[in-house]
């Protein structure tokens, strides 16, 4: 099949729910794999990929991100057969971003280049923070040391894009200890860095011993955001979201299409989906989706959630993903979209933080200031009609 | 005398709180087999619910029972029950008035208490013979001979012969019936003299118009007359008469002297039959009414509003409706910058407040903000004109008054005498006037004290409470308005003065005051984009300072694998709660914020 310009774009998202342990903060869908799990469960999810392949057919794939838990305790066979089967079910661009996420200290030089060698050019590493002792309170399994060989390895090996997942906001913490994590990994010189803020989670154990837990406070937060921006845009790193830094031309293409409101097909349990119209979710349960996929009845047996996205709601969603954006809303594009007038609808509610310099608005576009990105969801919950 | 009032008993029950009147009330109904056990719901005389639940009597009730005596001869009983709170004591000196007699309940395990001897006192007052009866004695811990000889001791009635009973067993119950009709007199009147009929209750009903439970003093009365309320001089026709069986009204020719009946007469208005008028007839009626009537005057006020601005209607229309059965609930439309349109209300007490909210929210479904609840001021102006005040917001400029005076009450304690020293610290502290004290026996003290009513109403009673384990009990009465150093206090966010949090202080509790509501405030208001100063003045002095600080971080950082439902459900549910929030200038405060700064307890 020809690959033409016009042909639309997708990306996929495949979910690899196995990790080692499960850390004491994350209620992401993972767990330590059983006897044999992962390959029924591999199995079930080609099977659900080739499934949508005909649906498919009219898109070409420029962005694949094979998240977690912890792709990297993959085998290379099982990796193989995985990457596999995505090219064969969908047309993949030739210049598509392959992100797959690595749990320092799981991998080693020789897998590594393996992964290079099915197509896989991004790879993204949980670090976490730069400290042990900090490491250790979130019930990380690796050390800063193996994190730093684990990132030589991956460059050896031609990795030429690497993401580094930073967090503040960890018990024990405080803006010194997180000023030394920012410096070592910009010496490591990545070409994208996410910097997340801790959420302790309903059904955690970090929940349970949440009043226990030595978190530093509001104030500190806050310090360590900022320190984050200030660092790294010094260093040539452009804070282009909420949360996520990148060397130019190195913007994460698969997060962009979050924020952008274009398509992706999400595979495996609890991943999620923007597609014809509708935004789903697939139910996080293990058993019944394998049993479904291999005795397949009825899809919306695995259905967490599935919404129609109609003109109202895609436009509450189209302002709520741009401001997570540096570059904000651009309003001759929110023209395009809607038909009708962004500073019409929006300029009277905005009013209030713009004198406030949270936001900055012309004719051109509307964007967050950084002291407003800190505090957008009270300005969107504001704003926005939902 | 005639025959059929010769065998007419007219009594109450009275005692203090959980000291088991309306349990003993219910055995006497079984006992005349008036109800039977089958038919009997627990506490048959306390219709609402919310009564049932709390174990109180909220409103008089009256009921007529048929008993045969041993020897015989049959009797009409009407027993007419009593509301048992402070708050509602002019009812039950007008209920005390329409008896001969009344039962005195009390705990054989705790003897007598401070609403056990305002009660009898009432009783003495109303000229009634008293009965004693001694209660729970299935308890373990009940001492019928030491509560004999504190009820002799201390009211000074003989109790040597009176009957100790379990009413929660049923035991002695035939006692009790048998000391009603032979201590008890027969009501005294003449049923051909000019009518006179005491209102002691009377309630709204949709079909019947108001219903009126008198006691018939002097003369008859029966359907078609035409009737003159003494203290209004409102005429009605009457429809029916009857008497109050304890399934429901039951209608007779006539009522006479020394019964106890109701009227209808198609009145609309509950506020026309007030409580304690004379009720004669229109013609030839009685030339003098009654003694003891008083219209009853609110003594506590706060502003009531919907948290849902948009209920104002309901909220409306639910006061109206619960005015209907309850003169004493007076309300006025008011409005306040930060809680939108409302009503300021004038209740009996606390507890008449307390009942007023809880029905308001269980019976009409309201969601309601109540400010700090107020008494009433007499302010006279320096140009003499004296003007009483229940808002604080119409409370007058310092330069402008001459005097002010506040409400005072007459309070009897009754406590264990361990925690005579803490209570009477607790009263200097709210600013009481000691009186007197007397040791009631080795271990208990009466104390009495004039105190500030509106100490009374901001925490005295759980002071009290803690202090003395619970075991101190509380009566008092209005007694005068005593000139006092009143001050206003007022509240400001972002330099804006919100209305709803004003209130009149004494000038030396202000002080402590203002830093625990600035606290308060601090605590409750969720932060602001903005720094929020908070500041409490007197006038434009400020008193105390706190400050909100800015929000710094409020951002979902991760947005995981496309999740992107997740995030908008986040930031709607931000939205609904922001939706409920009353926007005061720049500052918007929760409901549940404003009840936590308004709510008085955990701050002796």
């Amino acid at each position: 099949m020809m690959i033409t310009d016009a042909m639309k774009k997708l990306g996929i998202y495949v979910h690899i729910p196995f990790c080692k342990s499960k850390c004491g903060y994350c209620d992401f869908c993972s767990h330590p794999p059983r006897d044999g799990e992962t390959d029924r469960y591999l199995n079930a999810l080609m099977l659900h990929m080739q499934d949508f392949s005909g649906a498919a057919q009219d898109y070409v794939v420029d962005t694949v991100y094979v998240g977690g838990g912890t792709p990297s305790l993959l085998s290379k066979k099982q990796v193989k057969s995985l990457v596999e089967c995505i090219k064969s079910s969908f047309e993949l661009d030739k210049d598509v971003e392959f992100t797959i996420e690595a749990n320092p200290g799981t991998v080693d030089k020789g897998y590594l280049r393996f992964l290079i060698s099915l197509g896989i050019n991004r790879i993204s590493f949980g670090l976490q923070s730069a400290s042990d002792k900090e490491l250790e309170a979130l019930g990380r399994i690796h050390t800063v040391a193996d994190f730093e060989k684990s990132f030589k390895a991956a460059r050896d090996a031609g990795f030429k894009n690497i993401n580094v997942d930073l967090m503040y906001g960890i018990p024990h913490q405080s803006a010194v200890s997180f000023g030394e994590t920012l410096e070592f990994v910009r010496g490591l010189d990545p070409e994208h860095i996410s910097v997340y803020g801790l959420k302790i989670e309903e059904g955690t154990p970090f929940y349970q011993q949440k009043d226990k837990l030595p978190l530093p406070d509001e104030e500190t937060e806050y310090k360590m955001y900022r320190t984050a921006h200030n660092v790294l845009e010094n260093a040539g790193y452009k804070h282009y979201e909420i949360s996520n830094f990148a060397r130019r031309g190195f913007e994460s293409k698969h997060n962009m299409r979050y924020w952008l409101d274009e398509k992706y097909l999400g595979f495996g349990i609890s991943a999620h989906s923007y597609f014809a119209g509708q935004r789903y979710a697939y139910i996080d349960d293990m058993e019944k989706y394998i049993h479904e996929m291999e005795h397949p009845k009825n899809m919306s047996d695995i259905l967490s959630e599935c919404t129609d996205i109609d003109v109202f709601t895609k436009e509450t969603e189209y302002v709520m993903l741009r401001m997570r954006l540096f570059d904000g809303v651009d309003i001759n594009d929110y023209r395009q979209e809607f038909d009708r007038d962004f500073i019409n609808k929006y300029g009277d509610k905005l009013k209030r933080y713009v004198e406030g310099g949270f936001v900055v608005l012309d004719n051109r576009h509307c964007a967050f200031t950084v002291k407003g990105m800190y505090v957008s969801n009270y300005i969107l919950s504001d704003i926005l009609d939902f | 005398m005639s025959e059929k009032q010769k065998h007419i008993r007219n009594f109450s029950i009275i005692a203090h709180i959980d000291h088991g009147k309306s349990t003993l009330a219910d055995r006497i109904l079984e006992y005349t087999r008036t109800v039977t056990t089958r038919e009997m719901e627990e506490q048959l005389l306390d219709n609402m619910d919310l009564e049932r639940e709390r174990g109180i009597t909220i409103k008089a009730r009256a009921v007529r029972l048929d008993y045969t005596a041993p020897n015989g001869e049959e009797y009409a009983l009407n027993l007419i029950d009593t509301p048992g709170h402070v708050d509602f004591n002019y009812e039950v000196s007008r209920s005390l008035n329409a008896c001969d007699g009344a039962l005195l309940v009390v705990d054989a395990t705790q003897g007598i208490e401070a609403q056990t001897l305002a009660n009898a006192y009432l009783a003495v007052d109303a000229n009634l013979e008293i009965v004693p009866v001694i209660n729970k004695i299935d308890l373990p811990s009940a001492d019928v001979e030491r509560v004999r000889n504190e009820i002799e001791d201390v009211i000074g009635i003989l109790a040597e012969d009176c009957p100790a009973v379990s009413a929660k067993t049923g035991l002695n119950i035939g006692d009790v019936l048998d000391k009603i009709v032979s201590d008890i007199p027969a009501p005294e009147g003449d049923p051909n003299a000019p009518l006179k009929c005491l209102i002691f209750d009377s309630y709204y009903d949709s079909y019947l118009g108001v219903v009126v439970y008198v006691r018939v003093m002097d003369g008859t009365l029966k359907a078609g007359d035409r009737i003159r309320l003494m203290s209004n001089d409102a005429e009605f026709d009457v429809v029916e008469v009857g008497s109050m069986e304890p399934f429901g009204l039951k209608k007779r020719d006539s009522i006479s002297a020394g019964e106890v009946g109701y009227i209808t007469a198609s009145i609309k208005y509950v506020g026309d039959t007030r409580v304690g008028d004379t009720v004669t007839h229109a013609e030839n009626g009685a030339a003098e009414p009654l003694p003891g009537f008083k219209a009853v005057q609110p003594m506590v006020y706060a502003g009531i509003y919907p948290a849902d601005g948009a209920r104002y209607g309901d909220l409306r229309d639910a006061l109206e409706k619960l005015q209907l059965n309850d003169a004493a609930l007076v309300f006025e439309p008011e409005t306040s910058v930060a809680l939108g349109f409302g009503f300021r209300c004038g209740f009996l007490g606390l507890l008449h407040m307390e009942i007023i909210e809880e029905r308001l929210e269980r019976e009409f479904n309201l969601d309601l903000i109540t400010t700090a609840p107020g008494v009433i001021y007499k302010i006279t102006m320096k140009d003499g004109e004296v003007r009483m005040i229940e808002n604080p917001a119409s409370y007058p400029s310092p330069d402008e008054i001459d005097v002010a005076a506040e409400p005072v009450v007459k309070a009897t304690i009754i406590t264990p005498t361990d925690y005579v020293g803490g209570i009477m610290e607790l009263c200097q502290d709210k600013r009481g006037t000691f009186i007197d004290m007397k040791y009631l026996d080795q271990t208990r003290a009466e104390l009495h004290y004039i105190l500030p009513l509106n100490e009374i109403i901001y925490d005295f009673f759980d002071a009290l409470k803690s202090r003395s384990r619970g075991y101190a009990s509380l009566d008092y009465e209005f007694s005068d308005y005593v000139p006092s150093k009143l001050v206003r206090l007022d509240f400001m966010l972002n330099g804006e003065q919100v209305d709803a949090l004003s209130f009149i202080v004494h000038e030396e509790k202000a002080y402590a005051r203002a830093r625990r509501i600035a606290e308060k405030l601090k605590e409750n208001i969720p932060r602001q984009l903005f720094e929020v100063p908070i500041q409490a003045a007197i006038g434009n002095r400020i008193i105390a300072r706190e400050t909100v600080k800015a929000m710094r971080k409020d951002v979902l950082a991760k947005c995981y694998g496309g999740d992107i439902t997740r995030k908008k459900k986040l930031l709607e549910k931000q939205k609904e709660g922001k939706k409920k929030m009353r926007k005061l200038g720049s500052v918007e405060v929760s409901p549940e914020a404003f009840m936590a700064v308004l709510r008085l307890d955990d701050d002796n």
